[in-house]
């Protein structure tokens, strides 16, 4: 049996064409099965609103990305109209929130600084490949050394306030440091979003420090729009891998790798025609991989209740309204509306809005990031992340979508009162609508949870870590993985890593 | 405390009236939740029964599990480490199962009714272990351990005794295999196996027959030395024959507390049930397959045959340099076979390529005064006692 291919990469989301670009510029035969006809994944206007920026370790390694952003700044918006306006700059931010209290400005700073130094410690960490706890090697164990060392270099008072903030949930945190409701409102939203916690759920102040060091190790600096929208960050990876000779069949959905020998060394399509290779990689989310690919009947009883207790049900919606004109939004000038726009007024709220998601049911008031294109033009168009929009909602997703989008529409109209009159049309993109048409089980932005225990090493189960997965020759490059999910690439980057050091 | 112990209380098998009945000592022990005797009259007594004529065992709070649907023979091929894939009908087999890291988990037998009907019998509760297991087979799962009475009949003349009980044509059922009867109005299967080491035979039935069961076969068995037997008997005949406990002779995967307890089949002796060339995939065959491939294997499970006729209970064993190298496991002077025998889980390589020079610490209590004998054992065989009359078929019969 003659290996075709020396690489098939299952699947063309951002970080399986990273994966596939890096693996052939190293003279590595590549063939990526996509199920859908487009490639790009999540990576698509109907899911992606703000993004954080590639990082140089991945772009240079795929030998340059001609993408461009723009920086966005943020908004909080207020019913009263007292909306708080951050662009990540300490100064400037220092000065807005003065506005508001003079004591919180201060305040903010500090604790800005604080959690940034944190997230700085576990930055170095979020790049490279985690160590692999079950592997009781010296270079494992020498990287979990060097995390615990970056963190205590921080200096014995910040190492006690990291231990003690680690497990810690983010409402408790801001709080203690806060007295403006809609600043405290605002930046639980960020430590919350598109995970399935509330914000005062234990674990969601890590949560924050997470996003932060993907964002430039700031809450509201790194956050971009791409030029040209999500389409042309696909485009520009598509050129890349023509130049390097990836090939790509689109509509070929996978049904199972081909084992020999408990070695994975091809992939049979729905279609039932059979393609070989040398190694397998799967950007799918790690349920569908041990369960589909991989097969229950080829995994120990351990393994499948690692991957039946993976968290990973999506609790964000996507809907999108193209509008005849602007809309008015209260207090806002032309700058506020190309910002990113917050609708979560306080910490009480999100709460709110969360405590429903847990019984797998939904808030009609959910919290709201909102990001207005084409702003300046005659058709501009309105997208909105919808939280706590529960995969698998109780009240049935057939039966409550329309009742709930014209609840978030009634939720825009207190602050944009003519909303409802600038509507052409609206739809909406449910966790549900995700899994079926991106194949994500569980419709997750980051294919599981981002918590603690499915974090790092754990990431997305012990055993699993370092993109292999228990089938020799089989490997994971999605979001599922190390560190998770966001338009980052480092997934991909570190799978195709995996890979080389294999060889 | 004014808590309700009904919920607390051991539960009483369904032969409880019977075994009461014959017990003379009052020794009774948690088995898996139920009270069963220990003893009836003395343990030498019962030992005897059980090599010389009938012994009778309550089985009852054995674990039991039936296992159900389209899948279930793949589901058992997957589950246990055997390949029994071309088992069949009617049969039982001997089996262990690993976990994910190869570790075993319990050892069992496995009966085969058909491909879609199967019942494990083991010492550890598993409900979760299968159901957990069963993602992807298409089987269902029934704890039929309350459901179903069991009652060991062991010992030499133990097949005249069921035939006198109504199990016709038994002495021709070959060893490990089952049928099906109906006796006295209730139907009775009976499989030809055991812990003994011993010509000998389990019979399984439904609780309400229990009672009438236990009167008649004792009845069957008047004139063939018949006597019910308790777990200390059982302990003695299952050292002689080399069987293994779970969490005697090694620990099981799940109950040990530090993963270095914990043991491959390989390091206690279950080497021959793993079927690594199996074709499907079963628990615990990566882990297993690279044990094999590297031979860490670091400790082994053997017998010993120990100098002089002082029991090595609990004994450390030690090699020509006083260097610790193992524990005995279990150790019984062997009435049998006139041997002073022990299993022992020794580090590698003393058991597998140092049998020789190694010693064993005995601590021999003689009235509240310890004599400490340094005793010279070798390595041999397990199965310390064999007849030939375990495995003959037709199976002897007496009058």
């Amino acid at each position: 049996m003659s290996d075709n291919y020396d690489v098939i990469v299952i699947g063309a989301g951002h970080n399986g064409l990273v994966c596939a670009n890096i693996l052939a510029k190293k003279n590595r035969k590549v063939l990526i099965c996509e199920a859908r006809e487009n490639c790009g994944g999540l990576v698509e206007e109907s899911i992606t609103n703000f993004v954080p920026q590639i990082p140089l370790s991945v772009s240079s390694s795929l030998g340059g990305l001609p993408v461009k952003y723009k920086a966005k700044s943020t908004i909080a918006l207020s019913e009263s109209g007292q909306h708080i306006r951050l662009v990540g700059n300490q100064h400037i931010d220092h000065k807005v929130i003065s506005g508001f209290s003079s004591k919180d400005a201060d305040r903010y700073v500090e604790f800005h600084d604080k959690m940034s130094s944190f997230s700085k410690a576990l930055g170095s960490f979020m790049m490279a490949s985690p160590p692999r706890i079950m592997n009781n090697t010296f270079s494992d164990y020498f990287k979990l050394f060097k995390l615990g060392m970056n963190v205590r270099m921080l200096g014995k008072k910040k190492f006690n306030e990291f231990a003690r903030m680690i497990g810690l949930n983010i409402a408790d945190e801001l709080e203690d440091n806060f007295e403006n409701t809609l600043l405290q409102g605002l930046i639980a939203h960020d430590a919350v979003l598109g995970s399935n916690l509330g914000p005062r759920s234990p674990g969601s102040l890590i949560n924050l420090l997470y996003r932060m060091a993907t964002h430039d190790n700031s809450i509201f600096a790194g956050i971009y729009e791409i030029d040209g929208g999500s389409k042309a960050f696909v485009d520009t990876l598509l050129d890349i891998s023509n130049k390097n000779k990836v090939e790509i069949k689109t509509s070929s959905s996978v049904k199972r790798c081909i084992t020999e020998n408990d070695k994975a060394i091809g992939v049979e399509l729905h279609s039932g025609e059979k393609i070989y290779a040398k190694k397998i990689i799967s950007n799918a989310d790690p349920r569908s991989t041990y369960f589909c690919l991989l097969g229950t009947e080829n995994l120990d009883t351990d393994v499948k209740r690692r991957i039946k207790h993976h968290r990973s049900k999506g609790k964000v919606a996507k809907l999108s309204l193209s509008l005849n004109k602007q809309p008015e939004f209260i207090n806002c000038d032309k700058n506020d509306l190309e910002s990113r726009m917050v609708i979560a007024p306080s910490i009480d709220y999100i709460e709110e809005a969360f405590n429903p998601s847990k019984f797998d049911k939904l808030s009609m008031e959910p919290i709201l990031e909102m990001k207005l294109k084409n702003s300046d033009q005659s058709n501009p168009v309105l997208n909105i992340q919808v939280q706590y929009a529960s995969y698998g909602a109780q009240e049935g997703w057939d039966k409550i979508k329309d009742n709930y989008v014209d609840a978030v529409i009634k939720l825009i109209g207190k602050y944009a009162p003519d909303i409802q009159s600038c509507i052409e049309t609206k739809t909406i993109v449910t966790p549900d609508d995700i899994e079926k048409n991106f194949y994500v089980s569980g419709g997750h932005w980051h294919h599981g949870e981002i918590q603690i225990d499915q974090l790092f090493m754990l990431r997305p189960i012990p055993g699993a870590s370092q993109y292999r997965t228990h089938l020799d020759g089989l490997y994971m490059c999605g979001a599922g993985t190390h560190p998770g999910g966001g338009l980052t690439g480092i997934p991909g980057k570190n799978a195709a890593q995996a890979i080389l050091e294999d060889a | 405390m004014n808590r309700d112990l009904r919920f607390t209380a051991l539960k009483k098998t369904p032969f409880h009236s019977r075994t009461s009945l014959a017990s003379r000592t009052n020794k009774y022990y948690n088995w898996n939740g139920f009270t069963v005797p220990t003893e009836y009259s003395t343990t030498e007594l019962e030992y005897t029964a059980a090599r010389n004529g009938t012994s009778v065992m309550d089985l009852t709070p054995m674990c039991k599990y039936m296992i159900n649907g389209s899948d279930a023979n793949k589901f058992v091929d997957y589950l246990v480490t055997r390949d029994l894939s071309q088992m069949e009908d009617n049969t039982v087999a001997y089996i262990i199962w690993c976990n994910e890291d190869g570790k075993v988990m319990d050892d069992g037998t496995i009966f085969k009714f058909s491909n879609t009907k199967f019942m494990l019998c083991c010492a550890v509760k598993i409900y979760n272990w299968l159901h957990d297991s069963a993602e992807g087979f298409d089987v269902s799962f029934e704890d039929a351990t309350d459901t179903t009475a069991a009652l060991a009949i062991q010992g030499p003349t133990s097949c005249s005794t069921l035939k006198n009980y109504g199990a016709d044509e038994l002495e021709l059922l070959k060893p490990f295999g089952m049928k099906q009867y109906n006796i006295n109005g209730y139907d009775v299967l009976i499989s030809r196996t055991g812990f003994t080491g011993d010509l000998g035979y389990e019979l399984w039935t439904d609780p309400a027959n229990a009672e009438n069961m236990w009167d008649s076969i004792m009845e069957a068995g008047k004139e063939l030395k018949i006597r019910p037997f308790g777990m200390h008997a059982l302990e003695m005949t299952r050292i002689e024959a080399g069987f293994i406990q779970t969490n005697t002779d090694f620990m099981a995967a799940e109950d040990s507390l530090r993963p270095v307890r914990m043991r491959s089949p390989y390091e206690i002796g279950m080497g021959w049930l793993v079927h690594l060339n199996k074709e499907s995939y079963f628990v615990g065959k990566r882990a297993l397959k690279r044990e094999k491939e590297t031979g860490n294997s670091e400790r082994c499970l053997v017998g010993l045959d120990i100098d002089g006729d002082k029991p090595a209970v609990g004994s450390v064993i030690y090699n020509e340099k006083k260097e610790d190298i193992g524990i005995v496991t279990a150790a019984m002077w062997s009435p049998t076979m006139k041997r002073n025998v022990a299993l022992a889980s020794l580090k590698r390589p003393y058991g597998i390529k140092i049998k020789e020079n190694i010693f064993a610490e005995i601590y021999h209590p003689e009235e509240l005064e310890y004599k400490k004998i340094w005793a010279k054992c070798k390595v041999v065989k397990r199965q310390f006692f064999s007849p030939e009359r375990r495995n003959k078929v037709p199976a002897d019969l007496y009058e």
